[in-house]
């Protein structure tokens, strides 16, 4: 029996990747893990719910999606732009990283995860949010519920949540324009 | 001539003035309620009333409208939204003020039966056409149950209704074409089980009122009974034989996901979860058998029965397959899995869904495009949310994927269109 597979071509933190045969079937972290070893953002739940596994979908316009990559299958980002957690950070003509994201270094700076094993989605919802309100300005007294509003799809079950929203909200309030005056 | 003709348009104008008089101020309108219920119940029947009064509210399922989300117990206040504005059911716990405290027993069974409260008729959201069958005993029993509940000194919130569906008393048109004059009486060729069973249904749990499609004045449509309707951007399904056979139930395990929500033909969703939730899972074994019993038409619950024949699959062309199963497998195989079998506890199996078998296939699109929310089931069984899709499909997609998944695993001709898919969109 052979799988059936198919080919599949789409844009990895700015890098084309394919045409590469790819199971017909596989979901799209399998695809990352097995194909690319690109593997930062985390199985947990397999089924959608912990939001450990999220990544990023750059649309035309330039605004950032969220996407679980445990439920939806490889093939569904044929020919889009995608970011991982390993495409946040600033890197050099090398690849080596010269700069963590303003996320990543707002969670290491208020200690936010402990594990980690979540910290990978978190990074992803609050970027994605973050870009949210680059576009779309919200007042100081809607900030709590906003992020809360965000980030509570990701579960995490060691560090707790505070410091996450902490960490987003200080971020949220020391970057220009992403709450009105 | 001229002159007669305009004599008897001018009688007859009169006539149906006087007729419409009299229908307005309620002279044919005919109480269910005895004579001899103006006696107060005493202290001690009251008392001995209250327990089982307990289980028939729960059995019609009184809570789920007479709370709103988050609201006092019994304190009223769940907005409902009609075409003719939004109504909010009434606090029927017993505060003096707002509630039924000072209500008589009289009054209660007028309000339940009748469709005429203290102030005035009420409006037939309140399902008092399925609970004119109720029977006098249990009317008792629930006014009863409702005095032992706290008092919820929370105000009644006025209705928001257009003219002239504002004006109470006009619902008295509607009684004399949607109200049967006499509550159903039992039916001496059928058995103790199927008439308790249709009891159950038409008097308790009011299943008609949505499972029953509506005529122009929204009254229930005795000539289409039980057999389904739309609300609330759903299909409420047909449950006669013919409908719950074609679901893929048989009598048991019907009984089975009326007590626990899920089966093989899904979770419940919509308001049938509410319905489990508030009412169902708390109907005893028996009264759970009957309930089945009357809706397969049976006088007894069979010992054993056949599960039905599952749906043939209807052809469907290639390029649609095509479409539908690339959508399939990127966005719905990861969990409901790569030959729709679901995962035990975790997702539903959609190889045996309903709402691939309906004819209509409103449900399904409607689950594509919004999704369920997690939802708790009696015991231990969780459902977690299924995310919805309206912002990652096209029309197309939804169209190709819903005509596949009812043509393969549901036996139904692809028959869904795009402007089925819009129309749901904007339903929404």
């Amino acid at each position: 029996m052979t799988i059936a597979t198919k080919k599949l071509s789409l844009t990895i933190n700015d890098q084309a990747v394919g045409p590469i045969d790819v199971p017909e079937a596989m979901m799209m972290q399998d695809f990352l893990y097995e194909y690319l070893n690109l593997t930062a953002s985390r199985m947990g739940c397999g089924q959608g719910i912990c939001h450990a596994c999220t990544i990023i979908v750059e649309k035309d316009d330039g605004a950032l999606e969220e996407t679980r990559t445990c439920i939806m299958g490889a093939h569904w980002f044929a020919g889009k732009k995608v970011r991982t957690v390993e495409g946040h950070a600033k890197r050099d003509a090398t690849g080596a990283i010269v700069a963590l994201s303003p996320v990543q270094q707002a969670f290491i700076e208020h200690f936010s995860f402990q594990c980690g094993y979540c910290t990978p989605g978190f990074v992803t919802g609050a970027t994605v949010l973050m870009d949210q309100l680059k576009r779309n300005p919200i007042r100081r007294e809607e900030l709590e519920p906003t992020i809360v509003e965000a980030l509570d799809r990701h579960i995490c079950r060691c560090s707790g949540y505070v410091r996450y929203l902490e960490a987003v909200r200080d971020l949220i309030l020391q970057t220009p324009g992403l709450v009105k005056a | 001539m001229l002159k007669k003709l305009l004599l008897v348009a001018a009688a007859l104008v009169i006539l149906v003035g006087l007729f419409a008089g009299c229908v307005f101020i309620g002279l044919f309108e005919k109480s269910v309620v005895a004579k001899d219920i103006e006696q107060p119940l005493s202290v001690d029947q009251m008392k001995a009333l209250a327990e089982r009064g307990a289980y028939v509210a729960v059995a019609a399922d009184c809570y789920a409208c007479h709370t709103a989300k988050d609201g006092a117990p019994w304190a009223g206040g769940l907005p409902f939204a009609t075409p003719f504005g939004t109504l909010y059911a009434t606090n029927i716990s017993p505060d003096k003020e707002n509630g039924i405290g000072s209500w008589t027993r009289a009054e209660f069974h007028r309000a339940v039966r009748d469709g005429i409260g203290r102030r005035g008729h009420l409006f037939p959201a309140m399902p008092y056409a399925s609970y004119r069958n109720m029977t006098p005993e249990d009317v008792d029993a629930v006014y009863a149950y409702l005095m032992t509940r706290a008092p919820m000194n929370v105000p009644n919130k006025p209705a928001e209704l257009t003219f002239p569906f504002n004006i109470r008393q006009g619902l008295t048109f509607w009684n004399l074409f949607n109200l049967p004059g006499s509550a159903a009486s039992a039916d001496a060729a059928r058995s103790e089980t199927w008439n308790r069973g249709r009891y159950l249904t038409d008097a308790l749990a009011h299943c008609g009122e949505c499972h029953t499609p509506r005529n122009l004045l929204m009254g229930m449509r005795q000539d289409a009974y039980l057999q389904g309707a739309l609300l609330e951007g759903v299909v409420a399904p047909d449950i006669t034989k013919a409908g719950l056979t074609q679901m893929g139930f048989e009598p048991s395990v019907l009984a089975s996901f009326m007590k626990s929500g899920i089966s093989n033909q899904g979770a419940m969703a919509n308001q049938m979860f509410e319905v489990v939730h508030f009412s169902t899972q708390y109907m005893s074994r028996d009264d759970l058998n009957a309930l089945s019993a009357y809706l397969f038409d049976l006088d007894k619950m069979p010992d054993s029965t056949i599960p039905p024949e599952p749906p043939k699959p209807v052809a469907i062309a290639s390029d649609v397959a095509a479409s539908a199963k690339t959508t399939y497998v990127a966005v719905c195989s990861g969990c409901h899995g790569a030959d729709g079998q679901g995962i035990p506890h975790v997702v539903v199996p959609l190889t045996t869904n309903t709402s691939l078998r309906l004819s209509s296939g409103r449900n399904l699109i409607r689950a594509v495009l919004d999704g369920i929310p997690a939802q708790h089931f009696p015991g231990l069984e969780r459902m977690q949310p299924m995310p919805g899709f309206k912002t990652l499909l096209t029309d197309q997609q939804v169209a190709d994927l819903a005509n596949w998944l009812r043509a393969s695993w549901g036996g139904q001709e692809p028959k869904v269109t795009l402007d089925d898919v819009r129309q749901t969109r904007l339903d929404n």
